[in-house]
Parts: structure tokens; sequence; C-alpha cells
């Protein structure tokens, strides 16, 4: 009978495509515009140049350095650097030119080489922008502790560096020679200990293209987010495909199948493996076309399936079960989009949980199934092969599963209390 | 022994009383007509009849067991037909009656084979490929019965099958109604139509307000008007209490009464010309004075003081 359920409702929807293609189309089109806004084809490559503010009030060898260190290559591709007064940089910034302004405060270069105390950058962040001010704040974080980390090592050195940079006496060749090859032995002793906090270089697999994102920090965020706004995405999706259960009840085809048979468990199974296909559609679009449009490669596509299915399970019953709880269509109409949102906010799609506050961080999000789905995602993605995956996909699956029951046995109580 | 018993059958949506204590019985070929106004109780009833809802009180025994003993059982037998039109648009004719066949338990086999023979029978077979939404109403209500009618169901539950469409496909549907009916099918049958009540069904059960109000054959319910003939006086009747005339209440029950108009049946087994004599002796000015055959019309009328197209 299942057969003849799914036949029936293929059938249906190869003569009637344009609400199916509809709904798998809202995710390409999403897609293909972040894909269009930030993938490889936009004019900037990636996320485009960042104008950055520069305010050297330090104005030491080693700030004049660090300047000129951001035209060089890997950061000229990234960032546009605008070296200015505190005062013009500040008015950019109101005046929307600027997405951040990094100042070097006086006193930097001297912080630093005697590693007194950790050096300080400030750094302010445009408001009315977004995503540069946040990758601003995320690399001055980086560069930061990579000067800290540098300053410890190479301490001892410091006061003779700090004369070579003061210009105290002459430049003596020597010195410095000697200096670097000391910083060099102990960089070489140490590179078994001191890993690299953040690498930017490219992995270039065996037989595969170079990659715009393969890894990079940019390709990071990208496949980050993508992650989250599938999860949203995909509900939506099981949502509008469980609305054939809807459709059944106002054509009074359930009523007529309901006159035939006594449960409608079988009836609603074979709503969900319709929604099992189109949410495993939709997850194709939304994260094979982003690993496309990105050029990056998702590291273990199997496990990243079976944890679709999982969450296509928990969505298809979750949508089942609002629907046999609501009762009217547009009351669950309501519902569906309610739950979706808090499902998606709550459960870390739309922001990392680690930027939550404690409570929701700790005892609200491990709750959500979003988040299981969510973490475990980015897991797999960014943390190696987590076996968390594991626990997520059974969580799912199995709560999926309780969700479908609990639904078939509600939606056949109030049909035969009348509703409608 | 009947097909179908209900007894007592109840039902409530909290204040609204939507069928109280309705029974009736169909035997094997016959047709029981529910006749009521919109909103009696008739969808309701067999609703509960076919396990769609649940009653609050009351039972439904069908080939003699209880129908909730054993729904699945009770469904095999039964076959219903909707008053909306339940099927898929954006399949053709043939294949909802396959797919409802197989939804019957039918095999791929069987469930073709007999869409053929359906098909046919609701002289459809030219169209049969056509998508249902290319359909004429018509075609749509004959396509509906024949999706309940693919297990060959003994007992048949029809609510309002023709309503919403014209003369001629009427007349094919209740025509089939009735070759069915000589092969043996119990038919339960829900209408407004006067007209079909009187003319399709064996026997007719009234329903108002969710009570069945009176039960019977044609002649049945038209006896319960005298046996006889009404009269109907017209003239000027506002502020006219026919319970004052003296005498009357003994010779006449009044049926109906509005402002030009006073219908009554006589009382027992009278000679109508003593009977017309009478009336136009009573205190009050007649302009005209017929006399007719009872219809199911007047006995609804009597039974619950409107015209069923009210």
């Amino acid at each position: 009978m299942l057969r003849t359920l799914l036949a029936k409702d293929l059938r249906r929807a190869w003569r009637n495509p344009v609400p199916w293609l509809i709904s798998l189309g809202v995710p390409f089109v999403i897609t293909a515009l972040i894909g269009l806004a930030f993938g490889p084809a936009s004019s900037g490559g990636g996320v485009g140049r960042i104008k950055l503010g520069l305010v050297d009030e330090d104005d030491s060898t080693l700030t004049r350095f660090l300047r000129g260190g951001l035209n060089q290559q890997e950061a000229g591709k990234y960032l546009e650097p605008h070296f200015l007064t505190r005062t013009e940089a500040l008015a950019q910034i109101n005046a929307n030119k600027l997405a951040a302004v990094v100042i070097i405060p006086a006193g930097f270069t001297r912080d630093y080489l005697t590693a007194n105390r950790p050096v300080k950058l400030e750094l302010v962040k445009n408001p009315a922008q977004s995503i540069h001010p946040a990758m601003v704040e995320e690399m001055l974080a980086t560069l930061v502790t990579g000067l800290n980390a540098i300053s410890r090592n190479l301490q001892v050195d410091f006061p003779e560096w700090r004369t070579v940079f003061n210009g105290d006496q002459d430049t003596d060749l020597r010195t410095v020679g000697r200096l670097l090859e000391n910083a060099g032995d102990r960089l070489h002793a140490a590179r078994d200990y001191l890993p690299p906090l953040v690498t930017y270089g490219k992995e270039t697999l065996p037989g595969q293209k170079s990659s715009w994102l393969g890894g990079g920090v940019v390709g990071g965020i990208f496949a980050y987010i993508q992650v989250g706004m599938a999860a949203m995405f995909l509900l939506f999706m099981a949502d509008n495909a469980m609305r054939g259960l809807y459709r059944e009840v106002r054509f009074h085809t359930l009523a007529r199948f309901r006159t035939l048979h006594d449960g409608l468990g079988v009836f609603i199974a074979g709503k969900v493996i319709v929604a099992l296909v189109i949410v495993a559609i939709g997850a194709v679009i939304l994260l094979g076309g982003a690993a496309l449009i990105f050029q990056f490669q998702w590291r273990h596509p199997g496990l990243l399936a079976l944890l679709v299915i999982g969450y296509a399970l928990f969505g298809a019953g979750l949508m089942g079960f609002i629907a046999a709880l609501a009762g009217e269509e547009r009351h669950a109409d309501r519902l569906n989009n309610l739950a979706i949102m808090i499902l998606a906010l709550a459960g870390g799609c739309m922001f990392p949980p680690e930027q939550f506050g404690a409570f929701m961080r700790d005892h609200v999000t491990p709750l959500m199934p979003t988040g299981w789905f969510v973490l475990a995602a980015r897991g797999l993605q960014f943390g190696g092969a987590d076996p968390a995956w594991l626990g997520a996909v059974l969580k799912l699956g199995v709560l999926g599963l309780i969700l479908i029951a609990a639904s078939a046995l509600l939606f056949r109580r109030r049909l035969e209390k009348g509703a409608r | 022994m009947p097909l179908l018993r209900a007894d007592q059958l109840s039902k409530r949506y909290g204040e609204l009383v939507a069928v109280d204590r309705v029974s009736l019985e169909v035997r094997e070929g016959e047709i029981y007509g529910l006749l009521g106004p919109n909103g009696a109780g008739k969808t309701t009833t067999i609703s509960m009849v076919c396990g769609l809802l649940k009653p609050d009180g009351g039972s439904v025994l069908i080939d003699g067991r209880d129908f909730w003993v054993n729904p699945q059982g009770a469904r095999r037998i039964m076959g219903v037909v909707p008053q909306e039109v339940a099927l898929y648009e954006e399949l053709s004719g043939r294949e909802n009656l396959e797919f409802w066949g197989r939804m019957a338990g039918l095999t791929s086999r069987d469930a073709h084979r007999r869409a053929d023979e359906l098909l046919a029978a609701l002289s459809l077979a030219d169209r049969a490929r056509d998508q249902v939404k290319k359909y004429s109403g018509g075609m749509r209500r004959r396509i509906n019965l024949g999706c309940a009618l693919l297990h060959r169901p003994r007992l048949l539950l029809l609510d309002e099958p023709t309503v919403g469409i014209d003369p001629q496909a009427r007349l094919n549907i209740l025509e089939f109604i009735r070759g069915l009916v000589q092969g043996g099918t119990a038919i339960l049958y829900t209408t407004h139509y006067l007209e079909e009540a009187e003319t399709l069904c064996h026997r007719i059960g009234i329903i108002d307000h969710g009570r069945v109000l009176a039960e019977g054959t044609l002649p049945e319910l038209q006896r319960r008007l005298g046996d006889a003939r009404l009269f109907v006086m017209e003239g000027r009747f506002d502020g006219v209490a026919p319970d004052t005339w003296p005498g009357f209440h003994e010779q006449f029950h009044v049926i109906q009464q509005s402002e030009r108009q006073l219908v009554v049946s006589a009382v027992g087994e009278r000679d109508p010309a003593d009977c017309l004599k009478q009336l136009l002796a009573l205190p009050v000015q007649l302009e005209n004075v017929t006399l007719k055959r009872p219809s199911l019309n007047d006995v609804f009328l009597q039974l619950t003081g409107r015209e069923l197209r009210e």
C-alpha cells in the first residue's frame, strides 16, 4: 500500500511540478545569490577587499614594517588599507567609507620589544557593516596573539632588536645577522611545540584543482554559515512537503482513505517518505551546491548524508506533529514558522552558539535538534571526524520517529472528533 | 437482518447537538433516504456510520456486528461516497479508480479490470485518460461515485451525491444507483432534494436539527397527514386563530398558516365535499380553495413548521 501511495504522490508531483519546483528552487536561488555575492565570481574575489583604515600613532620602524605588510601579496588581496590620522579615520567610518579602523597606539613598539606587558591595538568597527568588521576583528586577534607568542619566545634578544629598530647605533649587519640566526634557531627548536595558531595556506589534494576556499578563513566562514542556513531551510522544505497532508484533508481524500482504513500510519509514512526525498534533494542543492559555488569540499560527505537523513526524519516528524497539534491549516502555518525560527535561532543556525549567553549556550542549545545537526555537521567539517555525529544521527532519527508516531495518533484522534 | 442498523446515534460539538438519538435500518436491496435541510445532521450521521466520527452515544451494527469491534471488517463491506468530490485532480479518472481500488485491497490487475467495468458503466470510458481537473461537474460526481464501488461493497453510503450538477447528469447517476440496488446493494442515501427521496428511496427518514422526526415509505409518511387530501385555502389569515373557531379543532389539522394561506387536512376518513362545505362556512374571507394530495414537502412542513426549501 505504501508503494501505491508513493506512486500516487510522485505521479501527482510529476503532473503538477510547480509547487515542488518552487520548494526546491528557493534554496537553490539563495545558494546562488550568496555565491554570486561572495563566491569567486564576485569581482573582489570572495568577500571583496576590506576597506581598512590604519592610524599609526607609534610611527616606529616596527609599525612601518607592519604597515608595509598590509600591502603585500596575500594581505593585499583581501585588504585595502588607508593610512590616516585618527580624526580622518573616524570621519570616514562615520561616512561608512571604511569597514574598520585599526589604531596602533603610541608606545606600541616599546611595549612589544620590552615584553613587559601584552601589546594592544585599538579597533574601531563600523556598526553599519557586519561581515568585514568581524573579519578584521578576527584577523587582528590572530595578529596580536601571534605577536605575543613571538615576544615571549624571543624576549632575550629584544633589547638588541630594540636598538636596531630605534636606530640608536649604526646598523651593524653582523648583529642583525646574528639576531636573525638566533631567532631561527629558537623557532627551529620549538617547531614541534609551537604549531602555528592559524595557517593561511591552501591545501590542494592530488588530482584536484586548487580551491578558492580550501581551508582558508573566508571559505571556512561560508561553509560554516551554509550549514546553519541549510538547517533552517531544510525545515522549511520539510514543512512544505508535509503540507501534502493538509491538501489531502482539504480535498477530502484523507477522509475517503479513512473510510477504507482504520489507522493513519501508512498514510503518514507515505508523506514522511516524500518529505525525506524532498529534504534530501534540498540538502544536495544547499550543501552540495554551496560546495561547488564556494569551491570547497565536504570532508565527510557520507556521514553528512546520514546526518541529513536523520535531520529530515526529525523535520518531517516535527511538521507532521505540528499539523496534528494545530488542527487547522492556518494555525499550523503560524506555528510552523514560529517553531522553525525559534529552533534556528536557539540551535545556532544563525549565530555561532559559542557567542550565546551562558544559559542559552549550556542549557538551551544542547536541547535543540537543530543544534544537534548544526554542531555535528560543523564538527565533521571543521573538527575532523567528530564522533558526535553518530549521537546526533541517532537522536534526530529517534526523535523523528517518535514525532511521526505521535502525529499519526494525534491526527487520528482529532479527525475522529470531527476536526477539519 | 438489516445490513446496517444505527441505534440511538448521538454526536455533540460543545453545546451544539449535531445528531440526537438517530436510529435507522437499511436492508439489502433497499435505498433508505435520509431527507433534511442543510445542517440537519445527515453528514454527521453518515460519518458516524462509516467510522469517520466516533459517536458520543449509540451504536452502529454492520451485518449484525458492532462497527467498532472490527472496524476494518466493517469497512470491507462498505463503500462511502462523500458529499464533496474526493479525487486527485492531477490524476486521470482511471488512475483515481485504480488507486482507490488498490486502497480498498484489490490487486493491481483486479483494480484495472474493475476500473474498466466502472468506466463503461458510468459512461466515462472515452474520457478515462483525461485528468479529473478537465472533467465537468457531472463527470467528477460519477467518478466520485465509482471510486467507492471498486471493491463491490454490499452497503453503500451516499452523501448527497448529486449536489451541484445539472439535471441530466443527476438522472444518469440516479439511474446508475437504481441498477446497484437491483443487484442487492443496500444504500443509505442522504439528500435535501424532495423529488430524489420521493422517486428513488424505498423508505425515508425525515431529519431536522439532528433528530429523525418521521420514518417510513412515502405512502406511510403521506398518511400522517390524514390519508386524504390537503385543503389549501387562500385569503387573509393574519391575526386569525383557527383553534378558536367552534368545532374546527375536532375536524381539521392545521398543516401550515401564513398571512395569505392556510393548509389543513381532514381528521379521519371524510368526504372531501363535506369538508369543503365546512371550510367555506368558516368566519373568514376566502379567495380560493384547492385540494391536493400531500407531498413529502407537506409532511416535512407538518413536522418542522417550515418548508424544506427554506
